[in-house]
């Protein structure tokens, strides 16, 4: 059997769930209307209190949407989080914290690391499975937004070969983010740290744009490291005799030091030995990918605090409609004495007030799939504004079995208001 | 169907006689008016005729079925099947359109018999002449329309037994008079029970008995 499941694909697997979910829902819901018509006088029911009824359709809907966008955010981010750091398969740094590295690298927060030296550096570029080893300096801006140095190699890595424009070739030429306000041509002068910092005296020179990638990096102004190091006045990596050079080799003795290096391995298993082998006392190596996912973990639980309370919060939104719907049935009483004394069963009472109640959580339950999906793409914007990480969140299968879930659980607490309707006395209502 | 009624009493719930019926036989095709002041004891007499008072004693037998001791489900179906009700001030779905509230018993009827019930309330509005637009809400109707659905929705089973209160209230002369004739014609020709509480003499008249009650007793029949 067990095998049998997983022969599955995940999405029958995802849509068995859900189907499971909702069984009870729909036994529950052929149970109470075999054989019954109820639906004209609940609809007459809700007429009645059309208002209130809006209301309690919007309360439902208000939380699912809420529960269930704000679950689907949090995934949304870990995946655009994740996608951020595809290109980056692993990075070398002097030792440290990997998350504060990480942060810097990937996500391009301005902090103060430590550098990695000019032997620590060669020691990478020399090693057989290293393919690429872009050092990255970063410490200077443009409007708020990060000047980063690094090699052409790097750039090329990043944005596979499809910049629009062309790769720098001088100090005093840049490449700039997909979504950067500067423009192709345009001319500017890098300043010092972010806030007010001293401007650098260089004039550089816009001359090509990355792709999209979802990342920090879509507003970064990415120059040649050595563009950094010299206007700090460092030496720019390379030897006098190599003046105006750019990219590798560096020359270890010229090499000012580097926060952290993006190294690329020619094989996919050999990152695991690179990491091995760079993770020593002078060195930290680790994939930001794994770093990432320790942080998800983290907020795995989290995640399921909110789902937790996402559920709780819907349950007492439909705990307090169903009270409503009890105290409605003293409003109610009359039409319910009415039916009874025309002869209607205890079980078709019961089928008219569970159908009233249900159309109330099935109407706030399309809303809140309607409010949740709005919510994601609100949410996603304005996370996506502030941090920069493309966060491109729907509604999946988890969002999905949350609401299957609530459905089948509110369904079956819609009995408690019919079960009462049912119990009224019939004559207090007729006078 | 026969009633036969033996010993009834009906208290409130502070233990007061309501109603005490010690004898009373009415025969199928019987038109029987119940009249006396208000406070009488008429409408409490028609609940418990329909199984719908409560803290009765004594005997109802319809046929040979004791309503009083019946289970609340089984009076429910007994009056779904044998019993059509006119109430005093009508109790219509106000939400609901003539047909829908004439038909009203279709909606807990057996499948069977739903179509049957609709077309019979459809030609009780026709004959009543109710304006039945689907769209049109009961609420939106004169007092006499409205008791006129009630009517049609008392006949929508063509059950043998009507049970009636003040069923020509809201009425004026001229639709009233016709709707007495239809109610004895259902009587006589259909051979079914007429039980009709009324204080309109034009009514009083056609009916074949009059019992008058005072303080819950018959005091003249």
């Amino acid at each position: 059997m067990r095998d049998l499941w997983s022969g599955l694909s995940a999405t029958t697997q995802d849509m068995m769930i859900l189907t499971a979910l909702l069984l009870p829902s729909v036994a529950v819901a052929f149970a109470i209307l075999h054989g019954h018509a109820p639906f004209p006088i609940a609809r007459a029911m809700m007429r009645r209190l059309r208002w209130t009824n809006i209301v309690f359709v919007l309360l439902i809907g208000i939380s699912i949407g809420l529960g269930v966008g704000l679950i689907a955010q949090e995934r949304g981010m870990r995946q655009g989080s994740a996608r951020a750091a595809e290109k980056f398969d692993l990075i070398v740094s002097a030792p440290g914290s990997e998350i504060t590295v990480m942060l810097a690298t990937v996500f391009l927060q301005p902090t103060d690391l430590p550098l990695l030296d000019g032997a620590g550096f060669a020691e990478i570029v020399r090693h057989p499975n290293v393919v690429l080893a872009a050092p990255l300096g970063f410490g200077d801006s443009v409007d708020g937004a990060p000047v980063v140095g690094t090699t052409a190699a790097f750039i090329e890595h990043l944005s596979d070969k499809r910049l629009d424009g062309r790769m720098f070739t001088s100090v005093e030429e840049a490449v700039v983010g997909a979504l950067s306000p500067l423009a192709l041509g345009s001319v500017f002068r890098p300043q010092h740290g972010f806030g007010d910092g001293q401007i650098h005296d260089i004039d550089i020179t816009v001359v090509g744009r990355l792709p999209l990638t979802g990342s920090p990096w879509d507003r970064a102004i990415v120059v040649p490291i050595e563009s950094v190091w010299s206007t700090h006045g460092l030496a720019d990596g390379h030897a006098p005799q190599d003046a105006g050079q750019l990219g590798p080799p560096f020359d270890p003795d010229y090499f000012p030091g580097t926060p952290s290096v993006i190294v690329i391995a020619d094989q996919h298993w050999a990152n695991y030995a690179l990491r091995e082998t760079f993770s020593t006392e002078r060195m930290m190596a680790f994939f930001p990918g794994a770093v990432l996912i320790q942080l998800h973990d983290l907020l795995g639980d989290v995640r399921q605090v909110m789902s937790i309370m996402a559920v709780v919060t819907q349950g007492l939104v439909v705990a307090a409609v169903m009270t409503a719907v009890l105290l409605l049935v003293r409003i109610f009483r009359r039409q319910i004495s009415i039916l009874r004394a025309l002869g209607a069963p205890h079980r078709f009472i019961f089928a008219v007030l569970w159908s009233y109640a249900a159309t109330l959580i099935l109407a706030g339950v399309g809303l809140g799939i309607v409010f949740g999906l709005a919510a994601v793409q609100v949410i996603g914007r304005v996370v996506t504004a502030r941090t920069d990480i493309l966060v491109t969140a729907g509604l999946g299968w988890p969002e999905l079995h949350l609401i299957g879930i609530f459905t089948t659980l509110t369904l079956s607490i819609a009995i408690v208001p019919a079960w009462f309707a049912m119990r009224q006395p019939v004559l207090a209502g007729l006078r | 169907m026969r009633l036969s009624i033996v010993d009834l009493v009906v208290q409130s719930a502070d233990g007061r006689m309501l109603v005490h019926v010690p004898s009373l036989t009415v025969r199928p095709g019987e038109a029987i008016g119940l009249q006396g002041p208000s406070g009488a004891g008429k409408s409490t007499l028609l609940f418990a005729l329909a199984g719908l008072a409560e803290r009765v004693s004594g005997k109802v037998m319809w046929c040979d079925r004791d309503i009083v001791r019946m289970a609340a489900d089984a009076r429910a179906a007994f009056r779904r099947e044998n019993v059509g009700l006119v109430f005093q001030d009508f109790l219509l779905f106000e939400e609901l359109g003539a047909l829908d509230n004439a038909a009203l018993s279709a909606a807990f009827a057996p499948r069977s018999v739903r179509a049957r019930v609709k077309r019979h309330a459809l030609r009780k509005l026709s004959e009543f002449g109710v304006p039945i637009e689907r769209a049109r809400r009961v609420a939106s109707l004169s007092g006499g329309e409205r008791q006129r659905v009630a009517m049609a929705r008392a006949f929508a089973n063509d059950p043998p037994i009507l049970l009636m209160d003040e069923p020509t209230a809201s009425l004026d002369r001229k639709t009233a008079d016709p709707l007495i004739a239809d109610l004895v014609k259902a009587a006589r020709h259909d051979r079914k029970i007429l039980i009709a509480a009324s204080h309109d003499p034009a009514l009083l008249t056609q009916m074949d008995r009059i019992i008058e009650l005072r303080d819950g007793r018959i005091v003249d029949a």
